[in-house]
């Protein structure tokens, strides 16, 4: 046991070692510009994002993003998970509708931005589009997850004479949990990308919009603040997720 | 024959839904064709044009192509290093973690400031997008060893050179044609996407183009070319895929 903690901690500390080796590293060719004037130190990345008259345009276009992101998130995993038990349930329709999934998912994102802002509004394309990423992953997930459940579960279900609604919440729903769980987990970035692909295209506010702006009129550190502020906000939901799959796979697996 | 066409709807019932869908839409609605086309004047479009259509796919798939290879050598180069060092990969895997769990795809503008408005961003995207996959999925491939087979290796000793040649490549095969058929599809897509916010040809430009003038038939005639283009790659990776699969296991 005692060996095994060590280890883990020599990898926390490799770990943590490379990332301080990356930020140092961009600050080393920031500061001497070894990129060109396009390439700004960390360190004035962060003063330009903490700068306390920058706070509003910040917290304007976090907010307008991530309330998206969130958004398209949730109706995305509702809809994978109900399709998915449709599918799982009413055999006739699984096979059309892994495949309508499938060809949903590859119609690719600049194509269907402006379908949604025909059909819903300019503001709401980066939420259709983050949906759909994010359902394809879950549905996936899902489907795969409720196939889960052993053989010997389902005969005892039989045997005991249960429904066919019982067997999917009682067995094969807690069956499917971790992988539902770790579906959710890579669908965080699918949501933000989608969100922030659907900005390009024209919403009137959002971190997306502030990428494109800044990097046509070369507003260098508003440019590389909104690609931080996005990745951050992935990477924290990203690592929340984690933590819940983490726990998932320990409960019910 | 009628098995057949059974087989085919029920699997492709989707599609055709959205295909009536559609036409529904534009009809019912009674919608200008500068809003929406209808399904058939697209296809007229696809039909009349082919050479602008092919000339431009080619174009976004060989990018598309050239930048996974690229993106995935040196991902698995990068990885192979890393085996010989426990330091290296301790620093590298968990900074490659962290940015595959980041939208790569928002990088694409401060590429495009520092490469310049041109093709050379489009490759660097792709090659970014592949990278990422690719070391991971090999660094974690060359550990994930049969049960038992690094015993074996050190009982009949082994050096390092062939334990790294017979045991931790092998292993990292299967892996490998996971990261891609990962990384095919948004190779393909990130090249589109890049090509839409600043190229000058290419399936993403020529539907920007296409919007701008307000020819939806050939907008919409690029999304069913893109749309291919991603199903044929998906479709290839993951036969490619099964196929190693089968005969590496």
């Amino acid at each position: 046991m005692i060996r095994i903690s060590r280890q883990r901690a020599q990898d926390v500390a490799y770990g943590a070692i490379g990332i301080l080796a990356f930020l140092a590293l961009w600050e080393y060719i920031g500061v001497n510009q070894l990129a060109g004037l396009t390439w700004p130190p960390l360190s004035t990345v962060l003063a330009y994002l903490f700068d306390p008259s920058r706070q509003a345009l910040f917290t304007r276009a976090m907010s307008a993003s991530f309330s998206m992101v969130g958004a398209g998130y949730v109706a995305g995993t509702l809809i994978g998970v109900v399709l998915a038990c449709v599918a799982h349930l009413v055999v006739p329709l699984r096979e059309g509708l892994g495949r309508f999934s499938s060809v949903v998912h590859s119609i690719p994102s600049i194509a269907l931005a402006p379908l949604f802002i025909i059909l819903l509004s300019k503001d709401w394309s980066g939420m259709a589009i983050a949906t759909l990423n994010v359902y394809f992953i879950v549905f996936i997930a899902t489907q795969s997850g409720l196939a889960a459940a052993t053989r010997a579960h389902h005969n005892v279900f039989t045997t005991l004479g249960s429904g066919r609604l019982t067997r999917l919440v009682r067995l094969e729903a807690p069956a499917a949990l971790p992988s539902i769980v770790s579906g959710l987990k890579y669908a965080v970035p699918a949501a933000f990308i989608g969100a922030i692909i659907g900005e390009w295209f024209g919403a009137t506010r959002g971190l997306g919009l502030l990428m494109v702006s800044a990097m046509q009129n070369f507003q260098i550190p508003l440019l590389w603040s909104a690609v931080l502020l996005t990745s951050a906000g992935s990477l924290v939901s990203f690592g929340l997720m984690s933590l819940v799959e983490r726990y998932v796979y320990a409960r019910y697996r | 024959m009628p098995g057949l066409l059974k087989s085919a709807f029920s699997r492709y019932w989707g599609v055709l839904l959205i295909l009536i869908l559609w036409q529904a839409w534009v009809t019912l609605g009674e919608l200008n064709a500068i809003v929406m086309p209808q399904p058939i004047d697209v296809v007229v479009d696809l039909v009349t044009n082919p050479g602008i259509y092919l000339q431009n796919g080619v174009q976004t798939l060989a990018l598309a192509a050239g930048g996974l290879l690229l993106g995935m050598t040196l991902g698995s180069l990068i990885a192979i290093a890393c085996w010989f060092s426990r330091l290296a990969t301790g620093m590298l895997v968990p900074l490659a973690m962290i940015f595959s769990s980041v939208p790569v795809v928002a990088l694409i503008p401060v590429i495009a400031r520092l490469l310049g408005y041109d093709i050379r961003t489009v490759l660097a995207i792709v090659v970014i997008v592949s990278f990422f996959p690719a070391f991971v999925f090999t660094s974690a491939g060359m550990r994930a060893l049969p049960p038992g087979s690094e015993d074996l290796f050190r009982v009949l000793g082994a050096t390092r050179k062939s334990r790294f040649l017979h045991m931790a490549l092998p292993a990292a095969v299967p892996s490998w044609m996971i990261a891609l058929r990962l990384a095919a599809p948004s190779a393909v897509l990130s090249a589109m996407l890049a090509e839409f916010l600043m190229g000058q040809s290419g399936l993403g430009y020529m539907f920007r183009a296409a919007a701008g003038d307000f020819a939806t038939e050939r907008a919409f005639g690029t999304s069913v070319i893109a749309t291919a283009v991603s199903v044929i790659t998906f479709t290839l990776t993951l036969r490619a895929e099964r196929a190693v699969n089968e005969r590496w296991r």
